[in-house]
């Protein structure tokens, strides 16, 4: 009984090893390749959720634009409403910047059908859900800052100055944000 | 020669039976000592080439009643002989009736009865390290440097990083950055899900 304590012990603690040593190696892979940003695992950031639910963003954008050409306006409308429905998976950043740029688009497209309230309603929501700065949240205040200028044309006098200064206030924050990241960017060598 | 057997005296075997009270007589007793002698030589492994058919009955038949006694013993090499006959029977040998003069040394009887157990053993400990192991997961697929490189190219890069700032004559281009984003995101997933480049 010893001697088989003895095989088994051997046998246990190659294999041991063996694990150790490949789990070590996996832990440290990253250092084989660039740093990781804060995206998690890559399974977890590129899971087939995500897959699925930016591959109906993508069918709703294109779908939009067929209806746009096409000059259903209000049909586009209603499906690029559809991609804010989308399930994304818990963190993943890209249904913020997905949201936010769909957002963007509806935005637009209801000034182009003079729906100004329900344009800027659209946007100070995509606004109030950002939860970081990012390129598409600073496209947000470019869009808000059309909107506020297609509202200050509909306006006279002080309120119109006031919508002016409130569009030049939302394209001001949008080059802060845009100047921010990319120094950002460029500090990590990005 | 006497006409009948049964008629004459000397004759132990077939003669009369003699009287239980009846004195032994000279010839009965000189054919007693004789026996005795037989006997005695027998047992000290000096049997006479020769001897009569009544003699040898007789000595058989002594030979029989003394073993039944229990008084026999057996020489050291026969002793072990039987032993470890007996032994390699017992574990599956050779019986000793099949290996005449060629009985299993103790040593190698003791190999061979370890030997089962120890490829039993070994292939128990084998069966536990494999299953460790694959709880542990070793062995598992690696990934081909290139579909590491691929995926951490593919996946590290955030959306930010990916689409750059949005230029305002490009503000409602959702469309075009989706597209784009879905195809670096489908890049990483294809090299996940097949370890390999797309």
């Amino acid at each position: 009984m010893k001697r088989l304590g003895v095989i088994a012990f051997v046998v246990v603690a190659a294999c041991t090893s063996c694990t150790s040593g490949s789990s070590s190696s996996g832990a440290s892979g990253g250092n084989d390749g660039p740093s990781v940003t804060q995206l998690g695992e890559p399974t977890e950031a590129v899971g087939k959720d995500l897959m699925l639910a930016l591959g109906q963003a993508k069918n709703l954008h294109h779908r939009a634009k067929v209806l746009m050409a096409d000059g259903d306006v209000a049909g586009a409308i209603a499906s690029v409403r559809q991609i804010l429905t989308l399930r994304f998976p818990a963190g993943a950043p890209e249904a913020d910047d997905v949201r936010a740029d769909a957002r963007a688009l509806l935005a637009k497209l209801l000034v182009g059908q003079g729906q100004l309230d329900e344009a800027l309603r659209t946007v100070d929501e995509g606004l109030a859900e950002a939860s970081r700065d990012s390129f598409f949240v600073a496209n947000l205040y470019t869009v808000e800052g059309e909107v506020r200028e297609a509202r200050a044309a509909k306006l006279a006098g002080a309120d119109a100055t006031a919508e002016r200064h409130a569009a030049l206030e939302a394209f001001d924050k949008s080059l802060k944000i845009d100047e921010a990241l990319q120094k950002k960017l460029a500090a990590e060598g990005k | 020669m006497p006409a009948n057997d049964h008629d004459d005296p000397d004759d132990m075997l077939d003669g009369p039976i003699p009287d239980v009270d009846a004195e032994p007589t000279a010839a009965e007793r000189a054919h007693a000592r004789a026996f005795a002698d037989l006997v005695d030589k027998t047992l000290a492994g000096r049997t006479p080439p020769a001897m009569s058919a009544d003699d040898r009955a007789l000595l058989e038949v002594a030979t029989v009643i003394r073993a039944a006694s229990g008084q026999v013993e057996l020489a050291t090499s026969k002793q072990r002989s039987l032993v470890e006959g007996a032994l390699a029977q017992a574990i599956g040998g050779r019986s000793p009736a099949a290996s005449l003069g060629g009985a299993i040394p103790i040593a190698v009887a003791a190999r061979r009865r370890w030997l089962p157990w120890t490829v039993a053993g070994a292939s128990t400990a084998v069966a536990a390290a494999a299953v460790i192991a694959l709880w542990l997961g070793v062995g598992a697929r690696r990934e081909p440097p290139a579909a590491a490189q691929h995926r951490a190219v593919a996946t590290v890069r955030s959306p930010d990083e990916l689409i750059g700032p949005i230029a305002r004559e490009q503000a409602g281009d959702a469309s075009d950055r989706v597209d784009e984003l879905f195809a670096d995101r489908l890049d990483g997933y294809r090299a996940e899900l097949y370890g390999g480049a797309p």
